[in-house]
């Protein structure tokens, strides 16, 4: 039977090649839609890794670069006191400062090559040792930064699971230094610096900078010291503050005249996080709105294309159909035939889409553009492939009756 | 022949009416889609009133510092600008202005959040704002640093409910400045003269900027005429290989060249080589086109298709004007005017869609003050669309049309 069908449509090879065509590129549409919103959904429910109620972020803006040592001397002395002033204001609880932070849309990102060749990268962060009660961070193992750190002689870090995992595999991170070595094709290291070891103080359960939807990847926290020995030291881009229960968003005057009053010269701009939580998600959704909005439209377009074109042929195999019922064929056989077309040639362009795609997983990309992992892969597919049957089903549906209202002796001599 | 071929055209249209709006729609929302993208990029990159001379005014954004291993790209520094672009031969003015920075105000405990724009008097001169009342500042205004400010009308109605607001003061990140005139809004999207509120340069909080090659400031120079532009972006760049980088050791050239919008924002695509100071901005229509033709690519298989079930619907006439002696050119031809005639209505229907849908965009704030709207450009554009899409879609079923054997095509068409 089904090759008695194939036959058939191989001889209408030509028409049943650009409907094919135009299934294949359905499929290849929608399923890039499908992957992004499967995505995003798998991303949505990892773990975040902190918690931002009642936090403000205060972006500062220094006015002035701070390559030479005497500036950046005045800006940490600028930075103690300006912490300091937010600390002894009653209506906040907890403040921090950092080089970024969550949906910041500032990401800071390294690369370190492993004793035996390997890289890895992560996300980097800077931050003062209230950070973590300031984003309520779970603790899976070791400690938090502190004035333990002071006198250390090493960078103390804090990782994330992730990281852990494929530094140390299933050893314990807490304590270890992270074994580095320098890139045969970098330049030789500057004789005076001493070269940076890290040392894992802690790992936190997740820490995913960009929010719900983004993809949940390797993070490494630094230790930030604004009263440290080391003039070169960094200076953070940002001050977070936890506001006491009950605190107005009329506060936030108060706030920026108390910066001003200690840094006059400098600018601050003051977000709730939860408003740029919001700003960051709608970032994320608008291009698959659009995307999405634009595949609707398309897959809608294809549909009524598809019933047409489909509608039309089988007007113009009326005999054949009729001639087929003459030999005892049933009105259930016939419409059977003309579905079992439609997804013969579904399967057809489907069998090439899927192995095109099947692809891109095996395509040798650079690690930060592998970033959906397998089962996001194939759930999507799944999706994709199901809802095309059922498109091109739909679409062979009301042919496939019109195909058997005409009576046999009719259609018989139907011109 | 013409005429008779369209009446036959709307009959044949008319006849089978479901797959005349599978076409339709088909055809409408594609260049709904294309006209509304079109529009936008107009609105962006166009002429409009406030920057009519665009067609001979170069920018200078984007810099790129860089040596064996290090590059460093932003904006360029107000340095690199005032020592190396000024007096420029075939520079009728020359403007130099920072990027916009979001300032904050506290009117009664509401906080006010407006774009600020520090710029130099030639600023007002290049660009031209629509002043509800007041007027720019001036040379003298910006040597002496004075607090004087331009809003625009939303600032105005924010601060001081919409009434006459010359003389009147405001303050923005901890400045207080007198406004001296209210323009109307510009669109965010028109990026260098978009802000809500316009100050002197020279009322920064600190004077750091003067010693930044890299920094935050942008050129604009308008050039005595068109072919003064290629020698202005020359120049520039010939004087940028002297200039002293801050950091030698790891950097050893500096790109920033004078270019037009378009080519200024070509520098963003990916694909563009940044440290090419020539312009890139083939790279940018490549992958528009790419992307374009991506997008194309269904709505085409899909007319192609309806196209052909049509043509086999029609055998029979086919076959007696074949057996009557019509070579296949006046058959292709035929089809051709049918499908350009078919597109051109769909072309016209997804223009009035465009509308609403540009009506709706502007509305939803995608883009701070931008009004989106079709000019007879974007209506040309659409129709030179249109009548593309309808030759790409028509000409290969015409082409199987026209090899239709006149015998089966008498008895009703062939099926293969």
């Amino acid at each position: 039977m089904t090759r008695h069908l194939l036959r058939l449509i191989w001889n209408r090879k030509r028409q049943n090649f650009l409907l094919t065509l135009e299934i294949f590129f359905s499929f290849l549409t929608l399923f890039g839609v499908v992957l992004f919103a499967v995505h995003y959904a798998n991303n949505a429910r990892q773990p975040l890794g902190y918690d931002i109620d009642r936090l403000w972020n205060i972006s500062v803006d220094r006015k002035e670069p701070d390559e030479d040592p005497a500036v950046k001397a005045r800006h940490r002395e600028t930075y103690r006191q300006l912490l300091s002033t937010l600390r002894e204001l009653p209506q906040i609880e907890v403040v921090a400062a950092a080089y970024t932070g969550p949906y910041a849309n500032s990401n800071w990102g390294s690369r370190t090559r492993l004793v035996g060749g390997r890289n890895v990268d992560y996300g980097v962060n800077n931050v003062t040792d209230d950070y973590l009660d300031l984003l309520h961070i779970p603790l899976v193992a070791g400690r938090w930064f502190s004035r333990e750190d002071d006198a250390a002689t090493w960078k103390p870090v804090v990782i994330n699971r992730r990281l852990a995992q494929e530094i140390f595999g299933d050893a314990n991170p807490v304590g270890q230094i992270i074994k580095e070595e320098r890139d045969p094709k970098d330049p030789p290291p500057d004789p005076n610096d001493t070269p940076e070891v890290k040392r894992v103080v802690g790992v936190i359960e997740e820490f995913r900078q960009n929010g719900e939807l983004s993809t949940a990847g390797n993070y490494l926290f630094y230790r930030m010291r604004l009263d440290g020995p080391d003039p070169k030291a960094s200076l953070p881009d940002r001050i977070f503050v936890r506001l006491r229960p009950g605190t107005t968003a009329a506060f936030e005057e108060i706030l920026v005249k108390h910066a001003m009053a200690v840094a006059g010269d400098w600018s601050f701009e003051v977000q709730p996080l939860d408003l740029m939580r919001r700003d960051m998600l709608r970032g994320y959704m608008l291009p698959l709105a659009i995307v999405g909005t634009i595949a609707v439209f398309l897959l809608l377009m294809v549909a009524l294309g598809l019933t047409g074109v489909v509608w039309q042929s089988v007007t113009q195999r009326i005999r054949e159909f009729g001639l087929r019922r003459a030999k005892g064929a049933t009105v259930s056989n016939v419409r059977t035939q003309v579905l079992v077309e439609m997804v013969i040639m579904t399967s057809i362009a489907l069998v090439v889409g899927v192995l095109l795609v099947a692809q891109l997983p095996l395509l040798p990309l650079p690690s930060d553009l592998q970033i959906v992992p397998g089962p996001v892969f194939l759930t999507s597919l799944a999706i994709s492939v199901a809802a095309i049957y059922l498109l091109t089903l739909a679409c062979g549906w009301y042919p496939s009756r019109l195909a058997t209202r005409i009576q046999p002796a009719e259609a018989l001599h139907y011109e | 022949m013409l005429n008779h071929y369209l009446v036959l055209a709307v009959k044949v249209l008319l006849r089978r009416k479901f797959f005349t709006f599978i076409s339709l729609f088909g055809i409408g929302f594609t260049l709904l889609v294309l006209t509304v993208v079109t529009a936008m990029f107009d609105h962006t990159f166009g002429p409009d009133a406030t920057e009519p001379r665009q067609d001979r005014t170069l920018y200078v954004d984007r810099a790129v510092m860089y040596g064996p291993r290090s590059t460093w790209s932003s904006n360029a520094g107000f340095k690199l600008l005032d020592q190396y672009a000024r007096n420029l031969p075939g520079v009728e003015r020359l403007s130099i202005y920072e990027g916009n920075r979001t300032v904050h105000s506290y009117i009664n405990g509401k906080k006010i959040a407006s774009s600020l724009k520090r710029t130099d008097d030639e600023f007002w001169k290049i660009l031209e704002f629509t002043f509800l009342e007041g007027g720019p500042y001036g040379t003298q205004e910006v040597a002496e640093a004075r607090f004087v400010a331009v809003i625009n009308a939303t600032t105005r109605r924010r601060f001081f409910d919409g009434r006459p607001s010359v003389g009147q003061t405001l303050e923005a990140d901890g400045q207080r400045f007198r406004v001296i005139g209210v323009v109307e809004d510009v669109s965010e999207l028109r990026t260098p003269p978009y802000a809500e509120i316009w100050v002197p340069y020279t009322t920064s909080k600190t004077d750091a900027y003067k010693k930044e090659i890299m920094g935050d400031w942008s050129a604009m120079a308008l050039a005595k005429d068109k072919a003064a532009m290629a020698s202005i972006h020359e120049e520039f760049n010939s004087r940028l290989l002297r200039v002293e980088l801050p950091d030698p050791k790891h950097y050893e050239a500096i790109v920033a060249p004078f270019e037009t919008k378009l080519e200024s924002f070509a520098r963003f695509v990916p694909t563009s080589d940044r440290k090419d100071p020539e312009s890139q901005v083939w790279k940018l229509v490549g992958l528009l086109a790419g992307l374009g033709l991506l997008f194309v690519l269904i709505p085409t298989v899909n007319l192609v298709n309806i196209n052909i079930s049509r043509i086999m619907e029609r055998a029979s006439e086919i076959g007696v004007r074949k057996a009557f002696g019509a070579p296949a050119r006046t058959l292709v031809g035929q089809f051709l005017v049918e499908n350009i005639l078919l597109t051109i209505v769909g072309g016209v229907a997804g223009f009035v869609g465009s509308i609403l849908a540009l009506r709706v965009i502007s509305q939803s704030g995608i883009a701070t003050y931008a009004r989106f709207t079709l000019n007879p450009r974007v209506f040309a554009y659409g129709m030179a669309m249109a009548v593309l899409f309808g030759l790409i879609s028509g000409v290969y079923p015409a082409w199987r049309m026209s090899r239709l054997n006149p015998v089966d095509a008498l008895k009703g068409g062939a099926s293969r």
